[in-house]
């Protein structure tokens, strides 16, 4: 396609936001980027990728590192930036992309490109969909999901102003228990082609 | 006893807001400094004495704060104005180094002038750090000389982490060697009223004696890691020009002439009369002046968060000063001590270390010299040996952890930024045995001179 588009997805954990993401990178031809931008960056910049994994998206120690005239020695911070500056990087570069979590949202803000969606789904769902994919109880399913959406909150709203999963920082903000993945990924299909033209 | 009590409970609050790390450290010891002042002075001790004490405004205006005509210069509790004007000053001048390119100039230089060979590389960077940290502060050498060791480690195909790690501990190993070497060494200058030629003749010959130990010990440690690649493998002709690094011809004259100025106002200082706070304001004005159509962007890039911060601090410090915390302290340390003076000594080496390894050395720095004051004073050591004791004891131990001091912090992130994060285990493994080694030397070195 001609015109450069970014989706930027973030999603609760459970609520099928990732498998969207796939639909909507495979529905407009593009490439997604999740866990595989570290693997984009190590390779961009010569580094081992497992030493950047050991950092992703964990939380600060704030008994372990210190910030100094903006310069901070968290690792997981430092690879945030690292992650943030990158994609900014291939926005500015022109090229399209989905990109699901890390902060895009915010990080593209003000990109004329962009499309920014939060997917949520209802909790039943949530739960359903977790213990099924993952083979476990539904009361671990539910403590995976609080878990791990605590997790995203916390290394979103430490880089980000606005917080996470408020609609006022999103374009469309979707339950995609109502209508099913497939049907919520075709809607936002829709969405996108109309901003698009 | 109730202003005792919330002097303490601020003071702690203070330390752990800044380790939390949530809100901009001055803005912390300025809103402690503002509660201290309003309510342990004003509602609690009802002292207007206390608040102007504390706020020391009026030193300003005594000609002893500007010329002491060749006598020792006041100390004075509260808010070091002295310490304030003189890093502003200072920081004035080293954006303008920075801005005509001098330290890139200066470290791509020394690299050419050993032929780019790594391992004389390692050598002399980790000498350039010690000397520069002298007259310049640690965060600004390391700043570039890790973006060059980073630069350079591209282009010559070498680990940049021990180079960058030897750097930051001889950065702080240089900073202990004068008065305006480190924060905390400013600090215990103008409190205590000790000159350049003082500092330098004390803590500059056990900082010399342990930089020649470290330099053996970084070159044990790493000799291995680092003459895998030697350099013989890269066409010198492809590597930049030191040449380019100059932005500004003229303005890099004057930034050298006036760089020699400050350091021959700084060594000649107990002579000529002429405070540390006269210096860093008329080597600012001096800067500005020089640099007329680029006083905003010079200015701009001074760092005032770090000025507020040491305002903010010596008022919570001011306040456990005025309601007698630090005299307890200090008779707790003397009792425990049972007198021995050596034993003192040991002790804040060695206690100023550890607490360094783990908080800012310099709210730390601010705390302890009241306490070494009432010491000297109750158990008859001399504070001088007392005072190069603290200053051996906050600079060295900030280097054992990657928090210790803000060089360490600037370094370990530049590390990681370019892709070689630098953690804990690695940081310490490789750090504090030189610190324990340096350590040993101040301890010892101060016990065969002054006892």
């Amino acid at each position: 396609m001609g015109k450069q588009l970014i989706i930027a997805v973030s999603r609760e954990f459970g609520s099928g936001g990732h498998e969207i993401a796939d639909i909507l990178a495979k529905k407009f031809n593009i490439p997604i980027y999740d866990n595989n931008l570290l693997t984009e960056i190590a390779n961009s910049k010569n580094l081992d990728v497992d030493t950047l994994e050991k950092y992703d998206e964990k939380p600060k120690n704030i008994f372990l590192s210190r910030s100094v005239r903006g310069y901070s020695n968290s690792l997981s911070e430092v690879l945030a930036q690292m992650q943030f500056d990158y994609i900014r990087e291939l926005a500015n570069k022109g090229e399209s992309f989905v990109i699901v979590g890390r902060c895009a949202e915010t990080v593209l803000k003000n990109h004329p490109a962009l499309v920014s969606i939060f997917v949520l789904a209802d909790k039943e769902s949530k739960i359903t969909r977790v213990s099924k994919h993952n083979d476990i109880s539904r009361s671990e399913a539910e403590s995976l999901i609080n878990m791990q959406n605590k997790k995203r909150k916390t290394y979103h709203n430490r880089y980000c102003e606005d917080k996470w999963g408020d609609s006022r920082n999103y374009d469309v903000c979707v339950n995609s228990a109502k209508l099913g993945i497939e049907r919520t990924a075709d809607i936002l299909e829709e969405y996108i082609k109309e901003f698009a033209q | 006893m109730v202003a005792q009590i919330l002097a303490v409970t601020i003071f702690v609050a203070m330390f752990v807001l800044i380790v939390i790390d949530k809100i901009e450290r001055q803005y912390i010891t300025l809103g402690c400094g503002v509660i201290t002042l309003v309510v342990v002075f004003g509602l609690c001790m009802h002292s207007v004495t206390a608040i102007t004490d504390t706020l020391n405004i009026h030193s300003i205006f005594t000609r002893t704060f500007w010329y002491t005509g060749g006598a020792a210069e006041e100390s004075s509790s509260g808010i070091n104005w002295a310490t304030i004007i003189f890093v502003a000053g200072m920081m004035v001048m080293v954006e303008g180094m920075a801005r005509v390119g001098f330290f890139r100039w200066l470290c791509m230089r020394i690299a050419k002038l050993v032929h780019y060979k790594t391992m004389a590389i390692f050598m002399t960077f980790m000498i350039m750090s010690a000397v520069l940290s002298m007259f310049i502060d640690s965060i600004t050498v390391i700043l570039f000389l890790a973006a060059v060791t980073v630069e350079l480690s591209q282009l010559l195909k070498f680990n940049p982490v021990p180079m960058i790690l030897s750097e930051i501990f001889c950065a702080n190993l240089g900073g202990s060697a004068t008065m305006c070497g480190d924060p905390p060494n400013i600090i215990i200058g103008t409190s205590l009223g000790y000159s350049f030629a003082d500092f330098i003749t004390n803590t500059g010959l056990i900082a010399l004696v342990a930089l020649v130990a470290v330099l053996v010990y970084f070159y044990f440690v790493f000799h291995s890691e680092l003459s895998a690649s030697n350099g013989e493998n890269v066409d010198i002709s492809s590597l930049p020009d030191p040449k380019e690094a100059i932005k500004d011809k003229k303005g890099f004259a004057i930034s050298c002439i006036i760089f020699a100025t400050a350091v021959v106002l700084l060594i000649t200082h107990a002579m000529t009369g002429l405070t540390v706070a006269f210096i860093g304001l008329f080597i600012a004005l001096v800067t500005i002046i020089t640099a007329p159509k680029h006083i905003h962007e010079i200015v701009s890039k001074v760092d005032y968060k770090t000025l507020l911060f040491f305002i903010g601090l010596f008022v919570v410090v001011g306040g456990l000063e005025q309601t007698g915390i630090l005299e307890i302290a200090a008779n707790f340390i003397g009792k425990i001590s049972g007198g021995n003076a050596m034993l003192m000594v040991a002790i804040i080496i060695w206690l100023s270390a550890f607490a360094s390894a783990f908080v800012d050395n310099i709210p730390f720095a601010a705390t302890m010299i009241p306490i070494i004051k009432a010491l000297a004073a109750t158990e008859g050591v001399s504070l001088s040996t007392l005072a190069w004791a603290l200053s051996m004891g906050t600079d060295i131990g900030g280097s054992a952890t990657p928090i210790g001091a803000s060089a360490n912090v600037v370094g370990t992130s530049v590390a990681a930024k370019a892709g070689h994060p630098i953690g804990w285990g690695l940081y310490c493994k490789k750090v504090v045995p030189a610190t324990i080694l340096v350590l040993v030397i101040s301890t010892v070195g101060i016990f065969v001179r002054y006892f």
